[in-house]
């Protein structure tokens, strides 16, 4: 089957009335809970997956994913005009979109972010197109002790990339590591650390700590902070970049899509790390750096579109390899795996309708973010003004909802409330939870790949040097990890900026 | 010398957990390098936690020698209402299933909107029970989530 033909099927299923309603629905929702700080992508897709119970899978992937894809262009609303982040992957917009809205200039930076998370959104699918395919082909070539390595240098760049000293960062790969062993294993059938607690023995849930560390959390420490909230109030006109707006913009969209695309695939990469990337790159190849942070146009051109090019990017390790790049992608894993699919190599061969009728689908919800940002923009202002006293009980009260409607079970929501509690602690102590995550959700299948390893080799742990990819994946992750001994590195690594991972 | 700081005191509290994650893997089974067991894993993650919450000592204490001491936690910071919050998400949590969800979400609600922040309570009364109305509405009846329903059916 050729690349036309496979987009051919893709469109035919995509732009199916029922495909295009979910898709369209997924982006509104997306861009929704972009605007709205305190409810991330990760949170918004767990709340709706039972939500997807009763449609067909490519319905449910569709909806889910542009809900994902459909945040990145909703948090840069939140950045630009009130100064603060609908979620984390837009945190460094803040920086001169809203310096640009205080100089009237709130319009071209709503614009440009828009422009540019389409041109970079949709050039992140091309992307998938491409390699998702071949890379399926090599992954077919994986055993376990590839596997393993991979997952182990997805969480050793997360650490390395992650703000703070380096041993909180793989403290809390350890602890997620942890928390992934809890119920069953899979390959003996006992239980572990489930203490007589039922919903224990399938694991301690996903969604519930996501909700907890993020959800949560970020509701509790907003709520002692001062909750008055000022929107810059401005006429916003003028949406469409000008001639010399573009012309600043251009090589930082290029560029922030480069680099957002290639970070996303990255197990452990994603949206919010590319961002900070960009901004950093942009900064640094301008003439100009001293202006960064003033409301030049070129630092929410660049990050904006990292984090949209990151999404098409995160799809496929997940895609291809069943891998998740980041806690969204878990989800989706979750979701996929409810519906009766199993991401991975087979995947493009055993379900191409499926597989293509997904990507073609972010190409049309890219379209549809671009046409529904610009106009929607003074609603998505109106919802920001809902003061943050009545907003957060909401906010919590969906957080509920969707931690017991996963089972019906009152045990996830405690667990919810537990990692809340844990997430708020985490951020007044300075730990970063996205490492967690991250080792939380490739724990059951890293543990699985080393064991399955070690049977293999008659317990030589030499097998992961000794196959050619595995060494050189562990090669790389013994690099990141030996850093400290590498002054310059190290010295790259203090200049790295600061700021929290979690998508 | 600067007094104690905060990553010793998590450093500290994060060893504590390392040690009992890994005593407590042992009686699962560990079994060897070509045949692990149930409580291999496990028993790995908690020495790791072990491993780097100590290089996290050794680190926060070279720092606290060169005058990095204790840095607030809740200065400037109304830390009472993350309490109050804290607090009620625990009580729903208790409350959910015997009194339903229904009168449950109101309470929460209601009482979110007045504690934290007060609100006036024309404000609280009609956002606690139109919120509690709007989410059953959208949850049990459109949705057909099954939340746990009180005493009275709902």
């Amino acid at each position: 089957m050729d690349f036309f033909h496979s987009m051919l099927i893709g469109f035919q299923i995509a732009l199916q009335p029922g495909n295009l309603f979910f898709c369209f629905i997924g982006v509104l929702i997306g861009t929704l809970v972009g605007v709205l700080p305190g409810l991330g992508p990760v949170a918004a897709i767990s709340l709706l997956l039972p939500t997807t119970f009763h449609v067909t899978p490519v319905s449910a992937i569709i909806m889910l994913a542009g809900i994902y894809y459909g945040a990145m262009y909703g948090g840069s609303t939140t950045s630009i005009l009130v100064n603060i982040p609908g979620e984390a992957a837009s945190v460094v917009t803040c920086l001169d979109g809203y310096k640009m809205a205080r100089q009237g200039r709130a319009g071209p930076a709503l614009g440009i972010a828009a422009f540019g998370s389409f041109i970079a959104g949709t050039i992140g699918v091309i992307g998938l197109m491409l390699i998702a395919p071949p890379l399926a082909e090599m992954a077919l070539k994986f055993g376990p002790p590839e596997y393993f390595s991979l997952m182990i240098m997805g969480l050793t760049i997360l650490t390395f990339l992650a703000s703070g000293p380096m041993w909180k960062a793989l403290l809390m790969a350890a602890f997620g590591l942890f928390l992934g062993c809890v119920g069953m294993d899979t390959l003996m059938g006992a239980t572990r650390f489930t203490f007589d607690i039922v919903e224990l023995s399938d694991g301690i849930g996903l969604v519930p700590v996501v909700m907890g560390l993020f959800g949560i959390s970020e509701v509790l420490l907003n709520v002692e902070q001062s909750m008055e909230r000022s929107i810059f109030e401005t006429k916003i006109r003028n949406l469409l970049p000008t001639l010399k707006d573009w012309g600043d913009s251009i090589a930082a969209i290029l560029r922030g899509t480069v680099i957002g695309f290639f970070l996303g695939v990255l197990p452990g990469g994603g949206a919010v790390i590319s961002s900070f990337v960009s901004y950093a790159v942009e900064k640094k190849v301008s003439k100009h750096p001293e202006k960064f942070g003033t409301g030049v146009i070129q630092g929410v051109a660049g990050p904006e579109s990292a984090n949209n090019a990151a999404t098409g990017g995160a799809f496929i390790p997940l895609l291809t390899l069943g891998i998740p790049a980041n806690a969204v992608m878990a989800i989706l894993l979750g979701a996929m795996m409810i519906h009766g699919m199993q991401p991975g190599p087979m995947l493009v061969k055993e379900q191409p309708g499926l597989f293509w009728g997904a990507i073609t689908s972010m190409y049309l919800g890219n379209v549809m973010l671009l046409v529904l940002n610009l106009p929607l923009i003074g609603l998505w202002v109106k919802i920001l003004k809902v003061p943050y006293p009545i907003l957060f009980p909401l906010i919590l009260l969906f957080c509920l909802i969707g931690a017991y409607s996963l089972n019906n079970s009152i045990v996830e929501v405690l667990i919810m409330v537990i990692f809340g509690l844990i997430g708020y602690l985490f951020k007044k102590f300075e730990y970063e939870a996205a490492p967690l995550i991250l080792a939380l959700v490739l724990g059951p299948m890293l543990e699985t790949a080393l064991r399955r390893s070690l049977l293999l080799s008659a317990g030589d742990p030499m097998i992961f040097l000794t196959r050619p990819i595995s060494a050189v994946l562990m090669l790389i992750s013994f690099f990141l990890l030996a850093y400290p001994l590498v002054p310059w590195l190290r010295k790259k690594r203090a200049t790295f900026p600061k700021g929290e991972v979690e998508d | 010398m600067s007094g104690i700081n905060n990553d010793q005191v998590s450093a500290a509290v994060w060893f504590i957990v390392g040690l009992v994650i890994s005593i407590a893997s042992v009686p699962y089974g560990l079994g060897t390098l070509d045949s692990p067991q149930t409580g291999f894993l496990p028993f790995l993650a908690g020495m790791a936690i072990t491993l780097f919450s100590f290089i996290g000592l050794v680190h926060s204490t070279l720092k606290q020698k060169k005058g990095v001491g204790w840095k607030p936690t809740m200065q400037g910071l109304v830390w009472k209402k993350s309490l109050i919050v804290l607090v009620t998400l625990f009580a729903y949590v208790l409350l959910l299933k015997p009194l339903g969800f229904f009168l449950c979400t109101a309470l929460f609600i209601g009482f979110l909107l007045r504690a934290v922040q007060p609100q006036r309570w024309p404000v609280v009364v009609v956002g606690a029970i139109g919120t509690a109305i709007g989410a059953y509405g959208i949850f049990e009846v459109w949705l057909k989530a099954q939340l746990p329903k009180g005493p009275w059916g709902f």
